[in-house]
C-alpha cells in the first residue's frame, strides 16, 4: 500500500493544525516554509513552544508530526513558481496555509496547471475562508482574479484561535478531498465571524472567462470527473 | 429590504456593522445605496464600474458573475455578500485582540 502524499505550504497558525491532522491520518507530508519561529507567533501557532524559538518552522512542525507517529519532512524554503515543480512533484494534494496572497495564487496556479486537487485556507481578524479546488472545476484565480491589494493579517490582524479553527476546517476538507470526496470542489466556505457563528456561508462560483490559470489546465473547467489520488 | 453582508475587513467603513439593509432592486443599486450611507465603501469594492478582481459578490450562494453581474436583480429577502480575497495566519493584531476583550 502506497501512502497518499500532501504538500502543505505554510507551517504557521493554519499549517500547524493542518499538518498535525493530515499526518495523524497517515498522509505523508512535505511542509514548505522558509520562516523561523518567533515569540510573537506562539499565541496562535500552538504547535510551537519557546524551545522552538529561532528554529525553522517547517522542520519543527515536521518534527511534531513525526513525534505523533506521522511521516513528514520540512522543506526550508519559500514556495515560488521556480521551485514549485520540485516542491509539489510527488504530492497527491496541495494545501496552501501561507499568509501571503501571492503565494496563494502561485500554489493554486501550480495545482491547476499540474492537475492536482488543492485547498486554499486563509484567516483574517475573526473569520476566514477555505476554498476547495480540483481539475475540471473553477479555480482560485477564477474566484479572485488577482492578488493585488488583497487585505492580509499584516493590515488587519487575526485573532489567534480563529487561525486554529480555520486550519482545522481546511484539514477536514483536505482529508475528504484526498480520499476522493469532491462534494466541496468549486466551493468557498466563508466564516464571517467565528466569535458569533461557526456556520459557514458556502458559495459556489463559475469559471471566469479568460482565466489565465485555467488556460494552462490539463482539464478545462467544465463538469468532468476529477482525478484524485487513489488508495492502493 | 435586501441586506448586504459586510466583510470584516471593510467594517471600519460601516461603523462596525456586519449587515446593512438597503432599498435597492439590483446589486449595483445596492452598492450605490450602501455608499451613500457609508461613503467610500464602493471605492473599496468597485473600480471603473466593475467589481475589483480580488473581490467577489454573491447573492445568497450564487456568484453574480454567473448571473447578471451588477445588474443582478434583488428581491426583498436577498442577502448580498461581499467576499474579498484574504491571506492569513500572520501577525498578532492588537486591534483585534482589544476588540475581542471588549476594549
Amino acid at each position: 500500500m502506497t501512502a497518499l502524499r500532501a504538500t502543505i505550504v505554510g507551517a504557521g497558525g493554519l499549517g500547524g493544525p493542518i499538518a498535525i491532522s493530515l499526518g495523524a491520518a497517515g498522509i505523508e507530508l512535505a511542509i514548505v516554509d522558509h520562516d523561523i519561529v518567533e515569540l510573537s507567533n506562539l499565541h496562535r501557532q500552538i504547535q510551537f513552544t519557546s524551545l522552538d524559538l529561532g528554529e525553522p518552522k517547517a522542520a519543527r512542525l515536521a518534527g511534531v508530526v513525526v513525534s505523533r507517529g506521522g511521516s513528514a519532512r520540512g522543506v526550508i524554503r519559500p514556495w515560488t513558481p521556480d521551485a514549485a515543480d520540485e516542491l509539489g512533484a510527488d504530492a497527491d494534494l496541495i494545501v496552501d496555509a501561507s499568509d501571503d496572497p501571492k503565494t496563494k495564487f502561485a500554489v493554486a496556479d501550480w495545482a491547476v496547471a499540474n492537475g492536482r486537487p488543492y485547498v486554499i485556507a486563509a484567516a483574517l481578524r475573526y473569520g476566514g475562508n477555505a476554498m476547495v479546488g480540483a481539475p475540471g472545476a473553477a479555480c482560485y484565480r477564477c474566484l479572485f482574479e488577482d492578488p493585488i491589494d488583497a487585505p492580509s493579517c499584516a493590515d488587519a490582524g487575526v485573532l489567534g484561535p480563529v487561525v486554529g479553527a480555520i486550519g482545522g476546517i481546511a484539514a477536514a476538507l483536505a482529508l475528504a478531498l484526498i480520499h476522493g470526496d469532491r462534494s466541496r470542489v468549486g466551493a468557498l466556505l466563508v466564516f464571517d465571524d467565528l466569535r458569533r457563528s461557526a456556520e459557514p456561508r458556502i458559495v459556489r462560483f463559475a469559471p471566469r472567462p479568460g482565466c489565465l490559470a485555467c488556460a494552462r489546465a490539463p482539464i478545462s473547467p467544465v463538469a468532468t470527473p476529477v482525478r484524485v489520488a487513489e488508495v492502493h | 429590504m435586501p441586506s448586504i453582508r459586510i466583510p470584516s475587513a471593510l467594517r471600519a467603513l460601516t461603523g462596525g456593522a456586519s449587515d446593512v439593509e438597503v432599498a435597492a432592486t439590483t446589486v449595483g443599486d445596492a452598492l450605490a445605496a450602501l455608499d451613500r450611507r457609508h461613503p467610500g465603501i464602493a471605492a473599496k469594492v468597485l473600480i471603473n464600474g466593475a467589481v475589483k478582481p480580488f473581490i467577489r459578490i454573491f447573492v445568497g450562494p450564487d456568484d453574480i458573475g454567473g448571473l447578471s453581474g451588477l445588474e443582478t436583480k434583488l428581491t426583498e429577502r436577498d442577502e448580498v455578500a461581499i467576499v474579498p480575497a484574504i491571506a492569513g495566519g500572520c501577525e498578532l493584531c492588537t486591534e483585534a485582540v482589544a476588540e475581542a476583550r471588549g476594549a
